[in-house]
């Protein structure tokens, strides 16, 4: 093993000091020997954080592989699509609603974590403490230092919610129907499947290290990441994921049946409508209640309209989120790149 | 490139503007390989700047850096430059060991058992972690780290300023025997006049980010003198004002003395005598308005002009 470790070792100048070394040093040079340069250095400096990111992943992995075993048992023996009366999906939720809502609500979590306790020092810790003037007067030049220094943590985020991610959608999508109503939209699985939890803790992360490079302070980095992760988070949730699908309209007569939309739906909007379909809001001609028919009748209003999104468009939607915050990703990191490319930190 | 430059350190018009000023200003000198150079001037003098410059820590708004010919801004220059930072930042969370390894991982030209012999020689333990070593001890490690690294060039800012004086002592000894034996050119920006008097055979005099005098320290020093004599009106005599560069003066009563760079034969009725480099500096560092002096090995502009 030690002839091994000393021919992968460092050339000459690593061999022709072992004899020097004494007892401490050789015993240590041999391990590791996987990691080089400046991989090894960023490794080391990070090696608490990583490991620990590392050991949450795989706890959390074993831990969805241990719930699934309880909801397939569950869902082999009672089916997995609800009832017309929702007895199955009442049952579902008190076994449980519980777990799925804390999977879901720690994996929406992870990327804030990532990027407030892991980008945002990033760099930031290195201008405070003055590291950065150490590393940068070594012989390897500031761009390799800057993409080494990017490049192993983001790539190890990026393995881990890989992980996380792919461990979690194997035990959502057997229960999609049933876990949490149903509501793959706002009930956290979109966030927490596919490639979006992936891509969002990209995203966070690469603003977090561009928000610790700017501000040169690690506590100021984390308190302004945290606000604009709480900023991104709303905007997310509010403004862009119902967006990311196409609204499909289900018409029905004003006085008729109740909607029946594909299982699965997520009901966005509700409408009332003209026979040629102009759209009016729900609550027009709602008040005074007596006059309601006559004023329905003046605007022509004979459908009530139903917006909603249907399961099949859930991954495309997934995949078009991810594909905007990666390439939003992409920018951030260019720019940092380009900033520590420029001049000095 | 295949004959390597005579010049350690090639500076023509340097300047470097921050948003309140110019921290150094129009600098052009060269400072020849081999030598142990002392860089001095008061607080804000612009030696950091300088430093940092030649580092690519800073970014030189004006001017050129050369140093053994390539430009500061070819990252080839790396390999053969250390910079000792004046706050000497480490990882405090390394062992010394790891510390060195870093030093080993990154450098190519990199002297494992140059750098375990300066740490030993001070009995820091290699499994000892940064962050619990004393200064001196810490200190230590950052020059194992920057020797280490075999430069041909070894810059330093103020690196004893944090020592106490047996490890001032222990540290200049390592520096002076580790660079006469590798034949490293070390620029050292210092506040310690009398040390600089025992380690450095070159000057470079910062005043307000403006080179005051750059130079062998022996054609720099004896080219002043120390006159006194009797004052004139209640100042110096407007001979030797008029004949002579006047560095300082003062008036003690009747008396004045004065640091002056003799133009010609100094009048026998002051008496002169040789000043320490000691008394040179104080006299440069007292009064920024001084002519500037370069001596001709130093100077760039000219040399290159005559070679031209």
């Amino acid at each position: 093993m030690d002839g091994t470790g000393g021919t992968l070792g460092n050339g000459t100048g690593g061999r022709a000091s072992t004899p020097a070394t004494g007892g401490a040093a050789p015993a240590a040079a041999p391990e590791r020997r996987l990691l080089r340069g400046l991989p090894w250095l960023v490794w080391r400096r990070h090696r608490t954080a990583l490991s620990i990111g590392l050991l949450v992943t795989l706890g959390a992995c074993a831990l969805f592989a241990y719930e699934r075993i309880g909801v397939m048992d569950f869902l082999d023996a009672k089916g997995s699509s609800p009832d017309a009366k929702g007895e199955l999906l009442m049952e579902f939720q008190d076994k449980f609603n519980s777990m799925f809502s804390s999977d879901t609500s720690f994996l929406q979590f992870v990327p804030a974590l990532v990027a407030i306790f892991f980008g945002a020092p990033l760099i930031a810790s290195e201008q405070e403490h003055g590291t950065v003037k150490l590393v940068a007067t070594q012989s390897t030049g500031r761009g390799r230092w800057i993409a080494a220094t990017l490049g192993l943590p983001l790539a190890i985020a990026v393995l881990c919610t890989v992980l996380l991610s792919a461990a979690f959608t194997w035990l959502w999508s057997p229960a999609r129907e049933l876990a949490m109503f149903g509501d793959w939209l706002g009930g956290g699985a979109f966030e927490s499947t596919g490639p979006v939890l992936v891509a969002m803790t990209l995203f966070l992360t690469s603003c977090g290290i561009a928000f610790g490079m700017l501000i040169k302070r690690v506590v100021a980095a984390m308190v302004a990441t945290a606000v604009f992760s709480a900023a991104t988070s709303l905007i997310w949730t509010e403004k862009v994921r119902v967006h990311l699908g196409t609204l499909r309209n289900y018409t029905y007569p004003f006085d008729g049946e109740g909607p029946v939309t594909p299982r699965g739906s997520i009901q966005i909007d509700d409408w009332l409508a003209t026979a040629d379909g102009k759209l009016f809001g729900i609550n027009t001609c709602t008040s005074p209640e007596a006059t309601a028919d006559a004023c329905r009748a003046k605007l022509g209003i004979v459908n009530r309209v139903i917006q909603y999104l249907d399961y099949p468009q859930m991954a495309g939607m997934q995949w078009l989120g991810a594909g905007i915050l990666l390439a939003l990703t992409v920018l951030v990191l260019g720019f940092v790149l380009w900033q520590a490319h420029r001049r000095p930190l | 490139m295949s004959d390597p430059s005579p010049w350690a350190i090639e500076a023509d018009g340097l300047g470097k503007q921050y948003r309140r000023g110019w921290a150094l200003r129009d600098c052009s000198f060269r400072l020849p390989a081999g030598h142990i150079c002392a860089l001095v001037g008061p607080n804000g003098a612009g030696k950091s700047t300088f430093l940092g410059a030649a580092t690519r820590l800073v970014q030189p708004t004006t001017g050129t850096l050369r140093l053994f010919g390539v430009p500061v801004s070819d990252p080839a220059v790396l390999e053969r430059v250390s910079f000792l930072a004046q706050d000497k930042p480490l990882y405090p969370r390394f062992t010394v060991a790891e510390t060195l390894r870093l030093g080993r991982e990154l450098n190519p030209r990199w002297d494992q058992a140059l750098a375990e012999r300066i740490v030993r020689s001070g009995n820091v333990p290699l499994t000892a972690r940064i962050g619990t070593l004393s200064g001196g001890q810490r200190t230590r490690v950052a020059f194992a780290l920057a020797f280490g690294k075999r430069p041909d060039l070894l810059l330093l800012d103020e690196p004893m300023s944090d020592l106490d004086p047996l490890a001032r002592h222990e540290m200049s000894g390592l520096l002076m025997a580790e660079a006469a034996e590798h034949g490293t050119t070390v620029l050292m920006s210092s506040h310690m006049l009398s040390e600089i008097e025992d380690m450095c055979d070159y000057l470079i005099v910062l005043a307000e980010g403006q080179l005051r005098m750059a130079g062998q320290t022996d054609v720099l020093v004896p080219a002043h003198m120390l006159v006194t004599g009797v004052a004139v009106d209640g100042g110096v005599p407007e001979e030797l004002r008029s004949r002579h560069t006047l560095v300082e003066a003062r008036v003690t009563g009747r008396q004045f003395s004065a640091l002056v760079r003799p133009q010609g034969p100094l009048s026998d009725s002051w008496e002169a005598m040789s000043p320490s480099m000691e008394e040179v500096l104080l006299a440069y560092l007292r009064s920024p308005d001084a002519p500037t002096l370069i001596s001709d090995e130093a100077r760039f502009d000219g040399n290159r002009e005559t070679a031209a």
